[in-house]
């Protein structure tokens, strides 16, 4: 059974983004399923990234170090990550960085710097790219040199062009060697290069060279390798796409119309992939129904976080479905207008991919710290949907459902997502992304309103007829307000309005399918039960898989919705449970917190991750384990550079 | 069918306090639309928060009211989502000035085809009489504890660095001029700024009635050669130093009148419908979106740059 683990480190700017998703294709190519996520620093170029990713059979639910093989582009890579690699595996790095130590390293955290220095000090030694091979090498890594000055002189002759030209290959020959050393034939890894620079013919000739050139080394110094099998996956049409790009894609299968964005990590490469798309040719055999046959979304970056809200919401009122993306920052800048979705009940969707807070934080780190700020965004009592999504299909779905959602109950729904999934690719099969199970559900959307239409009507479900601005006189409002939109402050009229919405929270609560609550995944008669939310899904299914061989089994509560809380359906869930460990990215115990308030349960244990990257795998599964012998509260998982 | 001012008058009481700037404009509002014949259902008021703000409610349309300084982008929203609406936005000058200035510009850079009426009485009369950013320094208003340390802002030439292509500034209480200066913003296509200065009588006692028609004038009427249109971009080298020295004329005299008149830009509607022809015969707004009440597009047959053909 084939599971592979591949960091590919270097200077940000430095095409380990390329060198990552050129990765990703050859193993599809190849016919695996992966999974990769990319670690980066907020900066444009030098600063220290990674991507890090899993290959299999079957799609890999979570990411995990050590890994089998590390590339290591320049000094800091090597320094960052020699203890990333498990025994056996491969550390391919630049002889030439031998001698540089990490105080030599200008864009190398301080911190990092410092830890290093006493961990070599502690062996007698510098902190040195080479003193750090040494210890990999007696940890049974196999360090594999690459001289990418030499070759790169190769490439250029090869080539016929000036070295200069041809120094952007650097990441594509480290990538090349290691995927050979991995037992990946380089035929498979061309073919990849030349998908990845589709159209820029000199690119991916040179890159080709390249790739042929580092090969060919590592073939002449450390022999010819052993191959992989191809993999299950072959004979089909398969997509590679990031958690940003299958948002993007809900929403335009669900109708968008209108997306305005304020750009912020990890948010704006959901807006700038529907920005990419937003004019679209209409499939022959719908043009008769929809009565055109292009289609457009208005993609507006604004001047900031309160006009890309604010827009969104008169578009939602004029009839689009309309949507604006960010991350916390903006999102606490969104706060004032989500309460007036909610009082002019406004059918807008906020996706929220959280990262690394407080305040700007680790911007380009993930985390899980915006959940209560979710459900409580927004002054007064402002109730609204909070949806979270577990992986990349939930994600897509939920693009979906959020809108039919914000128009059948008329109330904002915040899509609660995170930068792990924002940056992370997996691959995908035609059926995981079927649009053909989804209706779309506008609710209550009137199209020709008669005379004396009241826009907030009272009715028994509190949902009112809807029609768009620009079809009937109406009055759309914050203040509150009669039937018919004008401003009042009367006793009893406010009270009738403050009931009315609240009757559409029960009709929220009542239609709202138990599946899309919360799951119940694992081994449902365990006494263990980990409760979780969003990213944490796949990753809390891989470790309970590793525990299951260890003879550990658990129940696996997955809540979707955050916002009304299932509480009663949780607790049933949890019914009989002995041990209820929470596992979230913060450190306040947000979800745990929930579950005291909603559910009236009392979990005695966490397990939380709050340094800004990931839950792997085999922490959670040690951490699980750690939590079961010991009884420890909380313990923290700390994985990952 | 025309439509008589009385059309466009909403049950609602008026709210305003005696005297009230507020009203001169409302009347202005009633009469352009009437004379524009505009019908109410395709016509969008969309007003901020504060006295002005409440025009939302007395004028007949489909209109909303924003938060405190977000009317411009939910009114850029609408007009998006709905391009042939008619889509006014009435203000204040704290509201589009103060909370918020940054849209304020934005829709000039932009130049979506909104009408910006901008309540101008330099205070922040719902609060109770707070500076406003268009009061000028060292000037006292019955409120104010001190006289004000903050420099005024000049609306008409910080729309002008904006990017609006139609800008004017008339007075309350000059009903029939204002009423024509309305009708013209609403008729331009592109972003249109009014500038309406009117007295607050309860709480800005120096800038009162007096002090006004003290000082204002029509340009027109002063200088009947006065030309504010630019047709081609040769008009901007002959034109605008005069039309510079008007906009940034504020104080001792101040300019009434259309001051900038720019026909040689297009609206941001037009633009999008460059990029997306078809966008303006099937709006986000009313398009239809599904196909018997389903998706009509799968993901892998339209997002081809994701899609990996494995052999």
């Amino acid at each position: 059974m084939v599971d592979l683990t591949l960091i590919i480190a270097g200077p940000q700017g430095g095409g380990i983004e390329s060198a990552g998703q050129i990765a990703l294709k050859t193993f599809v190519l190849k016919g695996y399923d992966v999974i990769g996520t990319r670690e980066y620093h907020s900066n444009i170029m030098g600063a220290h990234s990674y991507y890090l990713m899993r290959v299999r059979e079957r799609r890999p639910g979570a990411v995990r170090i050590p890994v089998d093989a590390l590339l290591a582009l320049d000094a800091e890579s090597v320094l960052t990550h020699f203890n990333d690699v498990r025994e056996g595996g491969f550390l391919v790095y630049d002889p030439a960085t031998a001698k540089t130590r990490a105080d030599q390293i200008q864009p190398m955290a301080a911190p990092l710097k410092e830890r290093l220095k006493r961990f070599f000090a502690e062996r007698g030694e510098k902190p040195t790219v080479e003193a750090a091979i040494k210890v990999a090498e007696e940890r049974g890594v196999k360090p594999v040199g690459l001289p990418l000055k030499t070759l790169l002189k190769r490439v250029a002759e090869e080539a016929k062009t000036p070295p200069a030209s041809v120094s952007k290959t650097v990441n594509t020959m480290g990538l090349a060697a290691t995927l050979y050393l991995l037992g990946v034939e380089p035929e498979v890894v061309e073919r990849a290069i030349a998908l990845q620079f589709a159209r820029k013919e000199k690119v991916v000739k040179i890159n080709v060279i390249a790739a042929r050139i580092a090969v060919e080394y590592v073939k002449e110094v450390y022999g010819p390798q052993s191959r992989i099998p191809d993999g299950p996956h072959r004979g089909r049409q398969r997509m590679i796409a990031s958690g940003n790009d299958v948002v993007g894609m809900g929403k335009i299968v669900a109708g968008l119309g209108f997306l305005s964005y304020y750009p912020i990590t990890p948010s704006s490469d959901e807006a700038l992939y529907v920005e990419k798309h937003n004019y679209i040719s209409v499939p022959q055999e719908a043009v008769g129904e929809l009565g055109y046959d292009k289609l457009s979304v208005v993609t507006i970056q604004t001047e900031d976080e309160l006009a890309a809200v604010n827009m969104a919401i008169g578009a939602a009122l004029a009839g689009a479905r309309a949507s604006t993306t960010t991350s916390g920052p903006g999102f606490s800048l969104m706060n004032e207008a989500i309460s007036l979705a909610v009082e002019a009940e406004v059918p807008l969707v906020i996706t929220l991919w959280m990262r690394a807070g407080p305040s700007t934080g680790m911007p380009t780190r993930t985390g899980q710290q915006d959940v209560l700020h979710a459900i409580f965004s927004g002054h007064g009592d402002a109730p609204k949907i909070v949806l979270a999504s577990g992986d990349h299909v939930e994600a897509y779905y939920d693009a979906i459902k959020a809108f039919n959602w914000a128009e059948r109950f008329q109330v904002p729904v915040i899509h609660l997502l995170d930068k792990y999934l924002a940056s992370t690719m997996v691959s995908l099969d035609r059926e995981d992304l079927d649009p053909s199970p989804v209706v779309i559900d506008r609710g209550k959307l009137v199209e020709k309103p008669s005379d004396g239409y009241l826009r907030y009507e009272i009715t028994e479900d509190g949902i009112s007829p809807r029609a768009r601005i620009g079809d009937a006189v109406m009055y759309i409002t914050g203040l509150e307000h009669t039937p018919d939109g004008k401003a009042t402050e009367d006793p009893v009229a406010r009270e009738e309005m403050m009931f009315k919405r609240e009757r559409k929270m029960k009709v929220v609560e009542r239609e709202i399918p138990e599946e899309d609550k919360a799951l119940l995944l694992g081994d449902k008669d365990s006494e263990i039960a980990i409760v979780s939310f969003g990213s944490n899904k796949p990753i809390i299914l891989e470790a309970l898989d590793m525990l299951r061989e260890e003879g550990i089994t658990a129940r696996f509560v997955h809540v979707r919705l955050l916002s009304p809380f299932p509480g009663e359906l949780v607790a049933e869930m949890l019914r009989g449970a002995e041990k209820i460990i929470v596992v979230e990215a913060n450190l306040w115990g947000q979800l745990a917190t929930l579950l005291r308030a909603y559910a009236g349960i009392k979990p005695q244990h966490s397990i939380v991750k709050i340094n800004g990257r990931p839950f792997y795998d085999n922490e959670l599964a040690g951490a699980i384990k750690r939590v079961l012998e010991t009884g420890e509260e909380r313990v923290v998982v700390s994985g990952g550079a | 069918m025309a439509r008589s001012w009385l059309d466009y008058k909403s049950p609602a009481w008026v709210q305003w306090c005696p005297g009230c700037g507020d009203f001169g404009i409302l009347n202005s509002i009633y009469r352009a639309l009437a004379e524009l014949n505009l019908d109410p259902e395709k016509l969008v008021v969309v007003g901020g928060i504060g006295c002005s703000g409440r025009t939302t409610f007395y004028v007949k349309g489909s209109n909303a009211h924003a938060l405190h300084g977000r009317a411009i982008p939910l009114a850029t929203g609408i007009k998006l989502a709905r391009p042939e609406l008619t889509v006014i936005v009435s203000a204040g000058d704290g509201d589009l000035l103060g909370i918020g200035g940054g849209h304020f510009v934005a829709l000039g850079r932009r130049n979506v085809d909104i009408t910006v009426l901008l309540h101008n009485n330099a205070v922040y009369g719902l609060t109770k009489g707070q500076a406003a950013p268009t009061l000028p320094a060292w000037v006292q208003t019955k409120a104010l504890a001190h006289p004000n340390i903050h420099d005024n802002v000049n609306p008409v030439l910080l729309a002008f660095a904006s990017g609006y292509t139609f800008i004017a500034r008339g007075y309350a209480y000059h009903t029939n001029q204002l009423k024509e200066l309305i009708k013209a913003a609403i008729r331009h296509r592109g972003a249109a700024l009014v500038d309406i200065l009117q007295p607050c009588p309860t709480y800005n006692n120096i800038m009162t009635n007096k002090w006004y028609e003290e000082r204002i004038y029509y340009v027109d009427q002063e200088d009947p050669s006065y030309d504010p249109v630019i047709r081609t971009p040769e008009d901007y080298k002959t034109k605008m130093p005069k039309i510079m020295e008007k906009l940034m004329e504020f104080g001792d005299r101040i300019p009434l009148g259309i001051l900038y008149w720019n026909q040689t830009k297009e609206p941001l509607e037009d633009r999008l419908e460059k990029l997306m022809p078809g966008y303006k015969a099937a709006p986000p707004g009313t398009r239809r979106i599904s196909v018997k009440g389903k998706p009509f597009l799968h993901p892998f047959d339209v997002f081809k740059d994701r899609v990996i053909e494995v052999p």
